[in-house]
């Protein structure tokens, strides 16, 4: 699979290579680091100081900033897990069967304390250590609505309604644990790329350079894709005017498959989603509940990530499935509870 | 992406998140002031990570050129697969073929360099009166009991607490007094001239920003964006009756000054500066 080019980079002798190794790039990098700045400045101009212009930088920034901590803790995690933890460990703590592995899986979901931007490399490195990928997606797409910080949050943004936290836990993880069985019913490998990077630990390898050297390349590969929905959900942000959410408001049905639809162009985090739910106020609460539930597993930012990391033919669809599942999920579980 | 593009890459994402959050407080532009420990957190590990990175293809440079390569020479391994993979990242990550070599990198990673320079070089200000004037107002909590105000005058105020008073004091404490208020200027899109006085603010970052207006009357209205302090009292020619939810919450402004910005702008606390 190597290009010509590629060998004619590798070609030269070790020596000559070397010598040139460093003139080439760095050179390259100091111009760029000078010049884009200036050139940015230059090309964009007053259009870039344009109020929605600013208004779109500043989300975009915003949503970037925000995930960075959490992208950053989720790829230190799976690169620990990689290299750190055996794959027999995965095997003792979760069932044999992937029927029972998946709720077991969704359910473990509470030890992750952070966004949705954590669980995505987390979630590959488990299926690189031979966990069913239908359980490691039952965790993907429950730990960022169900962990404790998040339920928290939920509880004081809506006080003396602990009704709210409870659907909300209960309709994630059974959208969540849905959605790992139909995986294993439907779900089909060659959706997923081929890439298991991760080997886990190898003999005669310091585990510690595997540890960086994974980290290091899943946070850049993730941290690309958060730009790419980053820079979507501010698009999203400034174009729509939150003041159409009134035209919504009013029919049941309508307003619960609107507030599903906004959650996934807002890409909020999950640990802020239920304030912002909150302030929804014109929304009856199964509405409010699909918010809560549908934004952490699927959003425009979490659908760069998975088709960054996954692949594309598998984060659409998985996307679109998950988005049903979990208008559904709420539906039934905020009709009942709420 | 070639290895020492990566160093640099990380290096200068650990610099901007240490130059926003450490060297300066401009990240409060984005998210919360609780941010600011993972930032910095984030920011050192960022910077660790890549000048061990420039560390090692530095060495592993050396190494070469001292003649001693050799595949798994060291027992590290790392670092050779690394160089004689690095070029795949350019050329096999197209799509769905990432991960072919175990340290490509896809050519999105080049985008983190975007983050990473706007924070260092080219900040974005901080959202003013055009998203404002768009986002939906945030509904203040509703209150049962009101405590009588203290005597002060004029008395320094939220826009929250303003709103409450107006719209749910029962007993009408707010008639009559003179407030102070702080926030910035958003102007009205109904063409009477009038303008608002405006707080936004933040639930996790500058994505969910909500805010909360004060509709200011009388007086030449400010540019908008520009922050100011008004004392007043309640504007009682809205129609509505004070303490219900039909009284409009509006301000007969008696003195409007020009203020400097406070630092974290997306809160909604007490003036502190005398008018």
């Amino acid at each position: 699979m190597q290009s010509t080019a590629e060998r004619a980079e590798e070609a030269p002798p070790p020596l000559a290579g070397a010598t040139r190794a460093w003139p080439r790039h760095w050179p390259l990098l100091l111009l760029g680091a000078a010049l884009l700045p200036g050139a940015a400045l230059f090309l964009f101009g007053r259009w870039a100081e344009a109020p929605a212009m600013q208004a779109w930088r500043t989300v975009a920034l915003a949503v970037t900033v925000q995930a960075m901590p959490f992208l950053l803790l989720g790829t230190a995690l799976s690169g620990a897990i990689n290299a750190f933890v055996p794959a027999s460990v995965f095997q003792r703590l979760l069932p044999k069967r992937p029927a029972l592995a998946v709720p077991v899986a969704g359910a473990a979901g509470v030890v992750l304390p952070g966004c949705e931007c954590a669980s995505v490399p987390v979630a590959n490195s488990l299926i690189g250590r031979g966990v069913t990928p239908a359980a490691a997606f039952a965790f993907l797409l429950s730990a960022p609505a169900v962990n404790p910080i998040v339920l928290t949050a939920t509880a004081i943004a809506f006080p003396g309604d602990p009704a709210m936290v409870l659907a909300r836990l209960l309709a994630s993880l059974a959208a969540a644990s849905v959605m790992g069985w139909l995986w294993l019913l439907l779900g089909k490998e060659e959706w997923l790329r081929p890439a298991v990077r991760h080997t886990g630990h190898r003999h005669g390898h310091s585990r510690w350079a595997e540890f960086r050297s994974g980290f290091q390349h899943d946070f850049l590969h993730a941290g690309g894709f958060l730009v790419v929905g980053a820079m979507a959900a501010a698009t999203f942000n400034v174009a729509v005017p939150r003041s159409v959410l009134d035209t919504f408001a009013d029919s049941p049905w309508l307003s619960v498959l609107f507030l599903a639809a906004l959650a996934v162009v807002l890409a909020v985090c999950s640990e802020a989603d239920a304030f912002v739910a909150a302030s929804l106020s014109g929304f009856s609460p199964v509405a409010r509940l699909t918010f809560m539930v549908v934004g952490p597993m699927v959003d425009l930012k979490l659908i760069a990530l998975q088709a960054g990391t996954f692949g594309r033919a598998f984060a659409f669809r998985f996307s679109a499935a998950t988005a049903v599942v979990a208008v559904l999920a709420s539906a039934l579980v905020g009709g009942i509870l709420l | 992406m070639r290895r020492p593009l990566q160093a640099a890459l990380l290096a200068l994402s650990g610099l901007g998140l240490l130059h926003t959050a450490l060297f300066t407080d401009q990240f409060l532009r984005y998210v919360k002031e609780g941010m600011r420990p993972l930032l910095i957190a984030s920011g050192v590990v960022l910077l660790a990570l890549g000048l061990a990175e420039a560390w090692t293809s530095y060495r592993e440079i050396r190494r070469t050129a001292d003649g001693e390569h050799d595949e798994n020479d060291d027992g590290h391994g790392e670092h050779d697969e690394l160089g004689g993979h690095d070029g795949h990242g350019e050329h096999d990550t197209h799509g769905e073929h990432g991960g072919h070599g175990e340290h490509s990198t896809p050519r999105v990673a080049w985008l983190l360099f975007l983050p990473a320079l706007s924070l260092l070089f080219y900040a974005p200000p901080a959202l003013g009166s055009y998203t404002a004037a768009r986002e939906a107002t945030k509904v203040v909590s509703e209150q049962e009991e009101f405590e009588p105000l203290p005597a002060t005058s004029p008395l320094p105020i939220t826009l929250s607490d303003f709103t409450r008073r107006v719209q749910q004091d029962e007993r009408q404490y707010i008639k009559g007094r003179t407030v102070l208020m702080t926030g910035f200027v958003t102007p009205a899109d109904d063409g009477d001239g009038g303008w608002y006085l405006t707080r936004l603010m933040l639930s996790c970052c500058a994505a969910d920003a909500q805010s909360v207006k004060v509709r200011i009357h009388g007086g030449e209205p400010p540019k908008a964006d520009t922050w100011v302090s008004v004392t007043g009292s309640w504007h009682s020619g809205g129609g509505g009756s004070l303490g219900t939810d039909s009284a409009e919450v509006a301000l007969d402004a008696r003195t409007v000054k020009r203020i400097d910005r406070p630092s974290n702008g997306y809160t909604d606390s007490l003036p502190l500066t005398a008018p």
